[in-house]
C-alpha cells in the first residue's frame, strides 16, 4: 500500500529543471495546482466576484505604499504633521506615495463593502461556508481598526479630533470607563504616547493579523469551495475525473478574468489619485490640512466616509434606556451592529443561499437593508439636525430589523427551487437601470427631505497652474505683503523659484527675507510667534496649507471681503470672516471699503478714488495671490494631473490586452 | 468545454504582449517607489555649498571647529614652506603622486600640492577605503603605525594612511588620494566649499 502511495505523489509532481529541483523539496507545483490551475471556481461568476482579488491588489498597496511611507513619517506629536508634509513636499514621489496609500485606504471600504453585499445577496455565508464569513467580518473589523489608526496619524484636526471621540467610547464603560482610556491614551489626553502607539499598532501589529487572516479566509474557502451567484454546490456535480461539471480551473480563466477587472479598477482609483485625491473632502478631509490643536475643535466635524453609517447609528440613540445614559447605550448599539454581521450564518434559516431564489420579504429587506446602511452614511457626514436625527433612528431601527427579523422572514417567505445546475444568466439592462433607480431615488428622497446642507455664497475661482505670470505675481504679493507675519513653514524658496520659473538668482536676491537665508531653505516669517500673538490677539496661522483648509474661493471672497468696522481694532472687519483679528493688509491697494447696507446686496461698496489699484486690478492681484496659494497648498498640483493623463492613457492601452486576452480563453467556457 | 480548437499562436501572442505591457507598468509603478529613496529637498537644502572663514587659521594645524560638508568634515589647513618642500619631495611610497585618478578633485587642484593655493589644503576627510575620518598627526616624529613619519593623516579604522596633501601610501587599504572637494575662494580669508567658481 505505502510503495503505490509513494509512486502516486512522485507522479503528480513529476517536474523537472529548477521547479522539479524546489518542488522536490517544497511542493510549489502542489500547492499551484490546489489554489491556482486545479482549484475549480464555478463558471457563472458574474461582476460581484472581482471585489475579492480587488481587495487583495488594494492590500498589497497599502502595504507597499505604507512600508515606504514609515520611510519619512515621525511618529511623533511634535513632527507628525510636518512630515506628512515633508512627503507631499519634499521627498522626490512622495506626493504619489501618500496619495496612493491614502485613496488605497478608501477604496479597501469600497471594495470590502462591495465584496460583502456579494457575500450577502448570493447566501455565501451559508453552511458550509460560515467559518469563511467569520474570517471576513474579523478582517472587516480589523481593517476599522487599521483605517482609524491610520487617520490619526497625518496628526490634523480630524486626527486628532476623531480619535477623541472613538476613544471617549471607551470611556462610557460604567465603572472602568475613565480609567480604561487614560490607560488607552497613555495620557489624560490623546497625545503623543497615544500617537506612537498607535503607530507602532498601524504599521506592525494590525497588518500582520491581518494578512494572517487573509490567508485563513482564502484556504478556507478554497476548502469548500466558492459559492456562485446561483448559490448551488457545483461539487454536487462531477464528471468520471470527479472534476465538478459547472467547474473551470481558477487558472487561466479566473486569472485572465480577475486581470481585466483590475485594469479596469486601476483605472478609476489612479482617475481619483490623480484628479481628485481629496475627493471633494470625503477621502481627505479638509479639516485635516490644519494640524492637531487640543484647545480647539473644528466647526464641523464627521469621520471618514467609512465610518460614518456606524457613528451615525451612535449619534442617533439620544435616550437613556434601564439606567444606562444615552452614551452608553450609543456605544452598545454601534458594537451591536457591527457584532451582529458575524452571526449571519445563523439568521439565515433560508432552504436556498441566492437571493435570486430566495423569496421577496429576503429581497425586500435587503434592500431596505442597504438603504438604510447608505442613508446612515450620508448622514454621518453632516451636522445633526432635528429631521436628520430622526432619519437617522428609523434608519438603524431598519438596520437591526433586517437582521433580527431574517430567522423568520427566511423560513416563511416563498421560495422556488434552485435549478441543479448553474445558469449563465446575467441581470437585463432594464433590471439593472430599476435596481439603480431604485436604489438612488429610496436613498436619496428620505435625505432630501430632512433638508440639505447650507452653504454660504462665495465667488467661484479658477485657480490656473500653468499661468506662471499670475503665480510669479502672487509669490511676489505673498513674500511683500503676508510673510511679514504669515510662515510657509512646509515650503521652501527653491521649489517656489524652480516650479514658478523664477530665476533662482531673482529669487535670491529680491525675495528671500534675509541675506542669511539660503534659497533651500523653508520659508518662514522673521515674526516671533509669541509676540505676534500680543499683538493681534491671535498668532498669524501658516499659510502653506490654507487653500486646503479652507478653498480657493473662500480665499479670494475673504480677501476681498474687509470693509471699515470702527469697532474693532485695527478699524475693519470682514464679511466672510467676521471679528478676524488680521488688519486689511492690502488697504493701500484696495482703499477704502464700506459695508454693504441694502438688502440682498452681497458685495462691500469701493469708496471711489481711495487705493493704488482699481478695483478691476485689485481683484486680479488678489486672484493671482489666491493662485499662487493654492499652489502653495499643494506644489504637486503642478504637475499631478499631467501624470495621471499619462497613467491613465497608458491603463486604457493596457486594457486592451488584458480584453483581448481574456475573450481569448473564455471562448473555450462560452 | 474545450472543442480542441484553440489558436496556440494567438495565446501566446496574447500572453507574451499583455506580460510585456503589464511589465512595462511594472516599472512605471516602481519609479515612485525607487525613486523617493534619492536625496530629498531637505537632504539638497542641508547639502548646500557651506562658506569658512579661514582668517584666524594657523599653520600646521586643522580649522576648527570642524566645518562640514553635505554632514562629512572638511580639512582645512594652512601648510609652511617647510611642509610644502617635504610634500614635493617626498613622493616615493606614494601611490598616485601626481593625483592622476579622476575625480577624487577638480582639475584646479591636479598639482603636486592638490590645492588651489599651494599653501591651503582643503580636503573631504573621509577616508577613501570604508569611509572612516583620518586623524591628523602633523609632526615629522616617528610614530607606532609609521616609524619614518613626515607628518600625515592616519585612518583608525584600517590603518590607512596619507600626506599632508591627502596623498594615500603605497601598501595601505585605502585604494585613492583623499577627495578634494569643489571649492573656490570668495577673498582673502573666505573660502566656498561646494561650488567652484568655474561651475557656477
Amino acid at each position: 500500500m505505502a510503495s503505490i502511495d509513494h509512486k502516486e505523489v512522485a507522479q503528480k509532481t513529476e517536474t523537472k529543471g529548477l521547479i522539479g529541483w524546489i518542488d522536490a523539496r517544497l511542493p510549489v507545483v502542489q500547492a499551484f495546482e490546489k489554489h491556482m490551475s486545479k482549484y475549480y471556481a464555478p463558471r457563472n461568476f458574474n461582476f460581484w466576484y472581482v471585489f475579492g482579488v480587488l481587495s487583495m491588489v488594494v492590500l498589497v498597496n497599502q502595504l507597499l505604499t505604507g512600508i515606504w511611507l514609515t520611510m519619512n513619517f515621525t511618529p511623533s506629536a511634535e513632527d507628525a504633521f510636518a512630515s506628512v508634509e515633508y512627503i507631499m513636499r519634499d521627498v522626490n514621489y512622495g506626493w504619489i506615495l501618500r496619495y496612493m496609500h491614502s485613496t488605497g485606504a478608501s477604496a479597501f471600504f469600497i471594495v470590502v463593502y462591495l465584496h460583502m453585499f456579494r457575500g450577502l445577496m448570493y447566501g455565501s455565508y451559508q453552511k458550509p461556508r460560515e467559518l469563511i464569513w467569520i474570517f471576513g467580518m474579523t478582517i472587516y473589523l480589523v481593517l476599522m481598526a487599521e483605517g482609524f489608526m491610520g487617520y490619526v496619524l497625518p496628526w490634523g484636526q480630524m486626527s486628532y479630533w476623531g480619535a477623541n471621540v472613538i476613544v471617549s467610547l471607551f470611556g462610557a464603560i460604567p465603572g472602568i470607563g475613565q480609567d480604561l482610556m487614560v490607560w488607552i491614551q497613555g495620557d489624560y489626553l490623546i497625545s503623543g504616547a497615544t500617537l506612537n502607539r498607535f503607530f507602532a499598532l498601524h504599521v506592525v501589529a494590525l497588518p500582520l493579523v491581518l494578512v494572517g487572516l487573509v490567508v485563513l479566509h482564502i484556504l478556507a474557502l478554497h476548502e469548500v469551495g466558492s459559492n456562485n451567484p446561483d448559490g448551488i454546490e457545483i461539487k454536487k456535480n462531477k464528471d468520471a475525473n470527479g472534476i465538478p461539471l459547472d467547474g473551470i480551473p481558477f487558472h487561466p480563466y479566473y486569472t485572465v478574468h480577475d486581470l481585466v477587472a483590475i485594469v479596469v479598477f486601476l483605472f478609476v482609483f489612479c482617475f481619483v489619485l490623480f484628479f481628485m485625491p481629496e475627493m471633494g473632502g470625503y477621502f481627505i478631509e479638509h479639516a485635516n490640512f490644519e494640524e492637531a490643536n487640543n484647545l480647539k475643535t473644528p466647526d464641523h466635524i464627521a469621520p471618514v466616509w467609512y465610518f460614518t453609517p456606524f457613528f451615525s447609528m451612535l449619534r442617533a440613540v439620544t435616550y437613556p434606556f434601564f439606567g444606562f445614559d444615552a452614551k452608553m447605550w450609543g456605544m452598545i448599539v454601534m458594537g451591536l451592529a457591527i457584532a451582529i454581521l458575524f452571526v449571519v450564518p445563523w439568521l439565515d434559516r433560508s432552504p436556498v443561499k441566492s437571493m435570486r431564489y430566495k423569496g421577496w420579504y429576503s429581497r425586500i429587506a435587503l434592500l431596505v437593508f442597504v438603504v438604510s446602511f447608505i442613508i446612515l452614511g450620508v448622514l454621518g457626514t453632516m451636522i445633526a439636525t432635528g429631521p436628520r436625527t430622526a432619519l437617522a433612528q428609523i434608519c438603524t431601527v431598519l438596520y437591526f430589523a433586517f437582521f433580527f427579523a431574517m430567522p423568520w422572514y427566511t423560513r416563511f417567505e416563498q421560495t422556488t427551487a434552485p435549478p441543479q445546475r448553474v445558469t449563465g444568466r446575467f441581470i437585463t439592462i432594464p433590471q439593472l437601470l430599476f435596481s439603480l433607480i431604485l436604489l438612488g431615488a429610496l436613498t436619496a428622497l428620505p435625505l432630501i427631505a430632512v433638508g440639505a446642507e447650507a452653504e454660504v455664497e462665495l465667488e467661484h475661482v479658477e485657480v490656473n497652474m500653468k499661468d506662471k505670470a499670475s503665480l510669479q505675481s502672487g509669490a511676489a504679493t505673498f513674500i511683500n505683503y503676508c510673510m511679514g507675519c504669515h510662515s510657509a513653514r512646509f515650503s521652501r524658496y527653491q521649489r517656489v523659484a524652480t516650479d514658478l520659473e523664477i530665476p533662482e538668482a531673482l529669487m535670491e536676491e529680491n525675495l528671500l527675507l534675509s541675506p542669511d537665508l539660503n534659497i533651500g531653505d523653508l520659508m518662514i516669517s522673521s515674526m516671533p510667534l509669541e509676540a505676534s500673538k500680543n499683538w493681534f490677539g491671535a498668532a498669524p496661522p501658516d499659510l502653506s496649507l490654507v487653500a486646503r483648509v479652507r478653498s480657493p474661493e473662500w480665499l479670494y471672497g475673504y480677501l476681498k471681503g474687509f470693509y471699515r468696522d470702527e469697532s474693532r481694532p485695527f478699524g475693519v472687519n470682514n464679511r466672510v470672516f467676521p471679528n478676524v483679528a488680521m488688519p486689511n493688509v492690502l488697504e493701500n491697494l484696495q482703499g477704502d471699503q464700506l459695508p454693504c447696507t441694502e438688502e440682498g446686496c452681497a458685495e462691500t461698496i469701493h469708496v471711489e478714488g481711495t487705493g493704488k489699484l482699481s478695483p478691476e486690478e485689485f481683484d486680479k492681484q488678489v486672484y493671482d495671490l489666491v493662485n499662487f496659494l493654492t499652489y502653495l497648498g499643494e506644489p504637486a498640483l503642478m504637475h499631478r494631473t499631467t501624470i495621471g493623463a499619462y497613467v491613465l492613457f497608458f491603463l486604457a492601452f493596457l486594457f486592451v490586452f488584458a480584453f483581448m486576452l481574456n475573450r481569448e480563453y473564455w471562448k473555450d467556457v462560452h | 468545454m474545450n472543442d480542441g480548437a484553440v489558436n496556440k499562436s494567438r495565446r501566446r501572442f496574447l500572453i507574451g504582449s499583455t506580460t510585456l505591457v503589464g511589465a512595462a507598468g511594472g516599472v512605471g509603478a516602481a519609479v515612485p517607489f525607487v525613486g523617493s529613496w534619492s536625496p530629498s529637498a531637505k537632504a539638497l537644502a542641508a547639502g548646500a555649498p557651506i562658506t569658512i572663514d579661514i582668517s584666524r587659521l594657523e599653520a600646521g594645524e586643522l580649522l576648527g571647529p570642524m566645518p562640514a560638508w553635505r554632514g562629512q568634515p572638511v580639512f582645512v589647513m594652512r601648510r609652511d614652506e617647510e611642509t610644502l618642500a617635504s610634500l614635493r619631495d617626498n613622493t616615493a611610497h606614494l601611490a598616485d603622486p601626481l593625483s592622476e585618478v579622476p575625480d577624487q578633485q577638480p582639475g584646479y587642484a591636479q598639482n603636486e600640492y592638490r590645492s588651489r593655493k599651494p599653501e591651503l589644503m582643503i580636503l573631504v576627510g573621509i577616508c577613501t577605503h570604508l569611509g572612516c575620518s583620518p586623524k591628523l598627526f602633523a609632526e615629522v616624529q616617528p610614530q607606532d603605525f609609521a616609524p619614518d613619519w613626515k607628518g600625515g593623516f592616519f585612518c583608525p579604522c584600517h590603518g590607512s594612511m596619507f600626506d599632508l596633501a591627502g596623498r594615500v601610501f603605497s601598501g595601505v587599504p585605502a585604494p585613492t588620494n583623499l577627495r578634494v572637494p569643489p571649492h573656490y575662494f570668495a577673498s582673502d580669508n573666505v573660502v566656498v566649499v561646494g561650488l567652484d567658481a568655474e561651475n557656477s
